[in-house]
């Protein structure tokens, strides 16, 4: 059956005027019919010589790549983020990678990227499959796949970070010997941050640029925030962005919506913008310090991650990933895995080069509220998700 | 393009204006809201007005450039790893010629993706939109490769920082457009790059000549133009000038390159320009209202409204298509866009 | 001016009609020999297209400095070496074929449809809705009757996405490209919007924006045991059959066709060229919706909020890769469907980034769209033209 394009017809293969006389020199000259043939067929040998080269490398590629490892071997799953995010998948790979300096035995670390949610189970699997001792799997949305894998794969140990699992008719094996999930308050390190913006703003005005609030953390950064500011300001303003209205893949990675949101926050007034969302609150601090604010970061102590914004930084609402993933793989080494839920600390970092602007009043209340915090005289009221609407 | 109509498109601005300040009046003084959307106005519409010009060129020569995304996305990467090479090499002293360097080699990508642009269209006569189709796939991919291999293991090298912003003396104090005066030197050569830009076309014997490849080919041909030449000297500046749209991104907007960070401006920018009736005040005037229309997004989860940030989010978008609906229709496309010119093809 | 010295010598006489049954079983030498060669000239430029865009991406691997044949090796084995890895292929390549029929069927109207993404998440949110939220509402229903319904709520969903841009162009004459594009961002805003909210699965643990579980009654089943290989690739196969029938053997196929060749002409000729091009991309929208709604049926059992811009793009490659013929498209899809799915291997034991797939099918694209350059290289005689699509703006 002859293929139709749109428009016209490709060719048959049949010589043209143009080159025809010199392609018929190519080929046998006994005849314009054999000779059309010969130009037909030269190029399919061509072709099937070429892939037939390819598969002969693939397969004999493929045989070279059996699996099978000794050693103490560390995987790691992300989630449709990218590994450079600058936020949960970084941090928790850097936990990984120090637990291989640090840990003796780990013989290889490895990550795949999940570029698309059906892949979740089957990047998992490639791990499993290989026979890896520990699987690290980052973000909420992997925790099923990580939970079945568990299920199926015993003898492996599987790390569920921002996974927070229950016993209940979805998972009636829970807790899972092998089977840990990391979850942090973030809700009072949003607290704090909120108390310290709270406390030293001047005019007034603080603002919040965060990623989705469909992501459980940054919700409850968030909404900490917030809190923690009434708590310590009431009469502060407050303005909050969450950047919804683009997909998973790109909400953390939007420094220039970050920047643009910081901007027009503080031409609103605002002289202190936390920024909470990887890349995309990142482009916040920036934006902030370029305009002679200060800024709060987080997860990490982001005056290092972000050198850009150190002039300004005052502090990071940080929650300690990476000590805590490299706690969690070395109890995996050394066979003290603890299942079930694992709470990480949070913390806010040091105030580096403006720890002479905070005055000591302001120190003491933070420590007042770190403890209330602490010791529960002091609730965020912040729900663990966000609530549907 | 007549002034009644480019006096219609900044009404829409001034529109949009005014519902933000409606908005936002009871968190806000007014004319803080006016400043705020004036400036993010005028920030944001830069990558759109520059994708629009350099969608001009191309079009106004009889070529159709859907690639534009793809351009801008090259450039931003490819100005982006120069300032960073130049940063390494030239040390923190010489932070403006890095950039300087970036913006160049952004130029400089943004050409070359428009070479291959003309190579494809113009040399081979692939269809106009299956070759800028390519482009964005290969954009999209190339940038996000690279960036991945270059950028992952070692970490992001510190990049020399972003384009200073230049305030004219006077103006920058007028009390609600200041802010209109206080922009970096991208966001100001988008403004010059209009005003020559309608000189060069309307007023040259170089924009005679491309317009007329694009208006009728074969005339052109008997006149003695050469149509092929006109027509890749035309994608070219195109692609010179999307380069300059992509630099914004990595040297003027954030330091740093994030894949797919374009987001589909340039496809904005391509409605932008068909909005402005294919002429350089126009496509101007268009990104402005796409901007404006970006800006209120921006705003608006600040006013605390009940309205979902989504939907809100599809202001922007919603507003291209009515404007397409709206005004295509009524304006002119070059007589000959789109098709591919062969010299030897006898004219039906 | 042909160069043959001689005319090719006339084709031989067709047989006498012969009664069915003594028809004999293999058609004569001459005629199959006759038909491989049509067959492999049309797929010369396709699989030599592929093949030296595997070449270039091999260099570029080489270039950044890791190793093209591991990485090959790699993405073999992750594609193709084993049944697992077959059956997601297979599940990959699903959603593609559906897709590249949708941009297959625009094309051949003269219509640039890259809104294949927008359509795909509002069919299957409407599926997913309604493989849910209907046993609650009308009472538990037979899959007989369930699994239909959701199907066809999600392929009308895409039709509707799909005739938007359609009425636009036919009303006002605003140009598909950027009409579906656009559509394709307000889709998946809203889409996101009623993941979070109304249609998001309140079970208390839940804290991703996705549905409730669809009712086993609005499930397709699987077709191998331990496999995610589901019935929804029949259904491919048959709507690849479908639209090559309704193209090349119903009248609103060739309506469709005739607008796309010469939309003056079909005017002239007295049809309704405004309807067909809603017509047009409407099924395209269909197909697309159609996609969408296997997916939650057959492989997720629930919608979940995941973006992706990817399947615009692909679609188009797959369709370009089939030089636009509806059969052509299954496996230019399943071509597609083996590079993504065997990424994920190449990631893991070559260190290759993912977005290198994304860079081969630019590759594929240009050698395909660029077909000159293939033949070029190749030495093969020039086509007749090359596949041309664009008519401007209007």
């Amino acid at each position: 059956m002859q293929t139709r394009g749109v428009g016209r017809t490709t060719g048959s293969g049949v010589g043209h005027g143009r080159s025809g006389a010199a392609r018929a020199a190519r080929g046998r000259r006994s005849g314009a019919a054999r000779a059309a043939r010969g130009r037909r067929i030269a190029p399919f040998v061509l072709a099937l010589a070429l892939v037939s080269l390819l598969v002969l490398a693939a397969c004999g590629g493929a045989r070279g790549t059996a699996q099978g490892g000794p050693g103490f071997r560390v995987g790691l799953v992300t989630d449709v983020g990218k590994i450079d995010d600058r936020s949960f998948n970084q941090s928790v790979w850097e936990g990984v990678q120090q637990a291989q300096r640090e840990v003796p035995g780990i013989t290889e670390t490895k990550y795949i990227e999940t570029t698309d949610p059906k892949d979740y189970e089957k990047n998992i699997q490639q791990f499993t499959d290989a026979g890896y001792d520990v699987v690290v799997t980052v973000g909420f949305a992997l925790a099923e796949a990580t939970y079945q894998a568990a299920k199926r794969s015993p003898a492996i140990r599987f790390i569920g970070v921002e996974q927070v699992l229950a016993k209940d008719d979805q998972h009636p094996d829970w807790p899972l010997p092998n089977l840990v999930g990391i979850t942090f308050e973030d809700d009072k390190a949003g607290f704090l941050a909120g108390a310290l913006a709270g406390l030293v703003t001047r005019s007034g005005t603080v603002g919040a640029v965060l990623a989705t609030d469909a992501v459980p953390p940054v919700y409850r950064f968030g909404e900490g925030f917030r809190a923690g500011v009434r708590h310590a300001n009431p009469a502060a303003q407050l303005v909050v962005a969450y950047h919804n209205d683009v997909g998973l893949d790109r909400t953390f990675s939007d420094p220039e919506w970050g920047k643009t949101t910081a901007y027009s926050q503080i031409d609103r007034g605002a002289d202190i913008v936390f920024g909470a969302g990887g890349k995309t609150g990142n482009g916040a601090l920036i934006g902030a310090v370029e305009r002679g604010k200060w800024a709060i970061g987080v997860d990490a102590d982001q005056y290092y991650t972000v050198p850009e914004a150190q002039k300004g930084l005052l502090s990071s609402a940080m929650k300690l990933l990476t000590p805590a993933t490299v706690h969690l793989v070395r109890a995996a080494k050394e066979g003290s895995f603890p299942p079930g839920l694992f709470t990480g600390d949070v913390a806010l970092a040091p105030f580096h080069d403006l720890d002479g602007q905070v005055s000591a009043d302001v120190k003491g209340r933070l420590a007042e509220i770190q403890r209330g915090l602490t010791d529960g005289a002091i609730k965020t009221g912040v729900p663990a998700v966000k609530p549907a609407s | 393009m007549t002034g009644r109509r480019l006096a219609l498109i900044l009404a829409a601005v001034g529109l949009i204006v005014a519902a933000a300040v409606a908005l936002g009046s009871g968190q806000m003084p007014a004319p803080a809201i006016v400043a705020s959307m004036l400036r993010t106005t005028l920030q944001v519409a830069t990558p759109l007005t520059l994708g629009a010009l350099a969608g001009l060129y191309c079009e106004r020569a009889g070529v159709i450039n859907i690639g534009i995304e793809g351009m801008m996305l090259l450039a931003a990467f490819g100005g982006f790893v120069a300032a960073l090479a130049a940063h390494a090499a030239l040390g923190d002293g010489a932070v403006g010629a890095s950039l300087a360097i970036g913006v160049a080699a952004a130029v400089l990508c943004g050409g070359l993706a428009g070479a291959f642009h003309a190579l494809l269209c113009v040399t081979y006569r692939v269809d106009q939109i299956i070759s800028g189709t390519v482009l964005n796939v290969l954009a999209i991919g190339l940038t996000g490769y690279l960036s991945r291999q270059l950028f992952f293991q070692s970490g992001m090298p510190h990049a020399p920082g972003v384009l200073p912003t230049l305030r004219l003396p006077l103006l920058a104090d007028l009390p609600l457009v200041g802010g209109v005066f206080e922009q970096q030197p991208i966001a100001l050569a988008a403004l010059a790059l209009v005003a020559l830009t309608h000189v060069v076309l309307f007023h040259t014997v170089w924009g005679l000549r491309a317009r007329a490849v694009g208006e009728h080919p074969r005339a052109a041909d008997t006149a003695g133009i050469a149509v092929a030449r006109v027509r890749w000297a035309n994608v070219v500046v195109g692609g010179l000038v999307a380069g300059l749209a992509g630099a914004y991104f990595t040297l003027e907007s954030v330091p740093t390159f994030e894949p797919l960070m374009t987001n589909g401006r340039g496809f904005i920018a391509l409605a932008a320009m068909i909005f402005g009736g294919w002429t350089p005040l126009g496509a101007w005037a268009a990104s402005l209202v796409f901007g404006a229309a970006q800006a209120l997004q921006i705003n608006a989860q600040g006013f605390g409204l009940a309205v979902p940030s989504q939907l809100v989010g599809m202001l922007p978008y919603l507003l291209t298509m009515l404007a397409l609906a709206g005004l295509a229709g009524r304006t002119r496309p070059p007589a000959a866009d789109g098709q591919p010119y062969d010299p030897h093809e006898a004219q039906a | 001016m042909p160069a043959e010295p001689s005319p090719p010598p006339p084709p031989p006489a067709a047989p006498a009609p012969v009664s069915p049954l003594l028809r004999p079983v293999f058609p004569s030498s001459e005629r199959v020999v006759g038909a491989l060669q049509t067959a492999l000239a049309a797929l010369a430029v396709p699989v030599l297209a592929v093949v030296t865009a595997l070449l270039v991406g091999g260099a570029i691997i080489a270039l950044a400095g890791r190793d093209p044949l591991l990485a090959y090796a790699a993405l073999w084995e992750g594609c193709c070496a084993s049944p697992r890895a077959l059956s997601e292929t297979l599940v990959w390549a699903t959603p593609y074929i559906f897709t590249g029929l949708a941009v297959a069927l625009a094309f051949h109207g003269g219509l640039f449809n890259i809104g294949a993404e927008g359509q795909l998440a509002l069919g299957a949110l409407v599926a997913a809705w309604l493989g849910y939220a209907l046993p609650g509402l009308a009472g538990p229903l037979p899959a007989a009757v369930h699994l239909p319904l959701v199907l066809l709520g999600g392929t009308l969903a895409g039709a509707a996405w799909g005739a938007i841009p359609g009425w636009l162009k036919a009303r006002t004459g605003a140009h598909e490209v950027i009409n579906t594009i656009m559509l394709n961002y307000v889709a998946l805003l809203a889409v996101s919007y009623l993941l979070n909210g109304p249609l998001r699965d309140p079970s208390p643990l839940n804290v991703i924006a996705r549905t409730p579980e669809i009712a086993l009654s609005a499930r397709l089943p699987r077709l191998a045991p331990d496999l995610r290989l589901h019935a929804g690739l029949l259904l491919a196969l048959l709507a690849a059959a479908a639209v090559w029938w309704g193209l090349y053997r119903t009248p609103l196929g060739f309506a469709i066709r005739a607008v796309g060749a010469n939309p003056a002409a079909a005017r002239t000729a007295g049809m309704p060229v405004g309807g067909l091009v809603v017509a047009a991309l409407a099924l395209s929208g269909a197909l697309a919706g159609l996609a969408g709604a296997v997916e939650v049926a057959g492989l997720n059992y629930r919608h979940e909020l995941g973006f992706s811009l990817g399947y615009g793009f692909d679609a188009i490659a797959i369709a370009l890769l089939a030089r636009v013929h509806p059969l052509g498209v299954v496996p230019a899809a399943l071509l597609l469907g083996a590079l993504r799915n065997g990424a994920a291997r190449m990631q893991f034991l070559a260190s290759v980034p993912v977005d290198l797939v994304v860079v081969l099918e630019g590759l594929i694209l240009l050698f395909v769209a660029a077909e000159v350059l293939v033949r070029r290289l190749y030495r093969l005689p020039p086509a007749g033209a090359p596949l041309v699509f664009t008519r401007g703006w209007r």
